[in-house]
């Protein structure tokens, strides 16, 4: 998803009036998805959430000397966030990943096969025994398996962490550096 | 994942375009002084480091567009995102390999049998992404980025 346009930034605006400027609107973005990731089915929303802390946590990095601790607090936060909505897309990556490879193996068995069968009106079942990648299903299903279970259980603690004091927390920080004084 | 370094010199008062240029000079010199082995499949934090400087210079950049001159910005942007899209390419293959190699080890023998198979498909996509990120690292080179993201912050000297 594209950034969200900061309205209002002026070369000779104080770095940290403009710092705020931005990280409201960044604020905005993330709390943006927070309705939609409650459904574990929507990767698009967790995968677009991921990037909005992402930009928000970098934006904070480079005006961290404009809000000290706070800042560094909201890093953590951010991060945090950020590495379990990685962790949950690096497993909606690797199922898919894992099924392609063994459609892709079945596909070369197949035209072996097929190949080892032409002309029969049946195909040959000798010609299994040479299929090329008869030995390399083993594992494949359960890999898929362990990706799906680590998601579901990755999706369950980023629940826990959205419904709780770091969540609230890091929203209050941010709004407050982004509100002070403005 | 290295951490993001410190703008020396960045001061809550100063002029958005000040911190500007301090900010893409900093992030700049980060990216470049990240490309030293970063082709060396053993080590993959090295890809993951560079690929971390690019975001964090494009995020810079962006954060500070209304300071930076409009086409020297997007023609940065644009090198500068040729160089992450290469760097991302390597890296989706070695966190597939990284996490398929560590579950591997908890599998039965017969079993990773499967789990291998997918893991050389994966290197032979390694060994392209990395072939592609050598061009796209050569073409950093030979393109003067350096010399640009100078040339986009005002300054006399490149960014080395």
């Amino acid at each position: 998803v594209r950034a969200r346009k900061v309205k209002g930034l002026r070369p000779d605006a104080q770095l940290i009036d403009a710092a705020r400027r931005i990280l409201a609107v960044r604020l905005g973005e993330v709390e943006s998805f927070a309705a939609a990731v409650t459904d574990p089915a929507d990767e698009r929303a967790l995968h677009d959430m991921r990037i909005a802390f992402k930009r928000l946590r970098y934006v904070l990095e480079v005006t961290r000397p404009c809000f000290g601790d706070a800042a560094n607090e909201a890093i953590a936060s951010a991060r945090r966030f950020q590495d379990i909505l990685g962790e949950i897309h690096d497993c909606d990556v690797m199922v898919p990943m894992v099924e392609d490879h063994i459609q892709r193996l079945r596909m070369e068995d197949l035209a072996s096969v097929r190949a080892a069968s032409d002309g029969n009106v049946e195909p040959d079942a000798a010609a299994l025994r040479t299929a090329p990648n008869r030995r390399r299903y083993r594992g494949l299903e359960t890999t898929a398996t362990y990706f799906r279970a680590r998601r579901e259980l990755l999706y369950r603690r980023l629940m826990r962490e959205l419904g709780g004091g770091r969540w609230s927390g890091f929203r209050e920080g941010v709004d407050t550096m982004a509100g002070a004084g403005a | 994942v290295a951490k993001a370094r410190d703008i020396p010199g960045l001061d809550p008062a100063m002029s958005f375009a000040a911190a500007a240029a301090l900010a893409v000079e900093t992030r700049s010199r980060e990216l470049l002084d990240h490309a030293d082995g970063v082709l060396d499949v053993s080590d993959i934090e090295r890809v993951h480091d560079m690929r971390v400087a690019t975001r964090r210079l494009r995020a810079v950049i962006e954060i500070f567009s209304s300071c930076l001159p409009k086409r020297e910005r997007r023609a940065a942007l644009r090198e500068v995102k040729t160089l992450a899209d290469a760097l991302g390419e390597r890296r989706d293959a070695d966190v597939a390999i990284a996490a398929l190699e560590g579950l591997a080890k908890s599998l039965t023998t017969e079993d990773r049998m499967g789990v291998k198979s997918l893991v050389d498909s994966l290197r032979a996509r390694q060994q392209e992404a990395n072939q592609d990120l050598a061009g796209a690292l050569a073409a950093v080179e030979e393109d003067r980025l350096a010399d640009r993201l100078a040339g986009l912050i005002g300054a006399g000297e490149p960014v080395q």
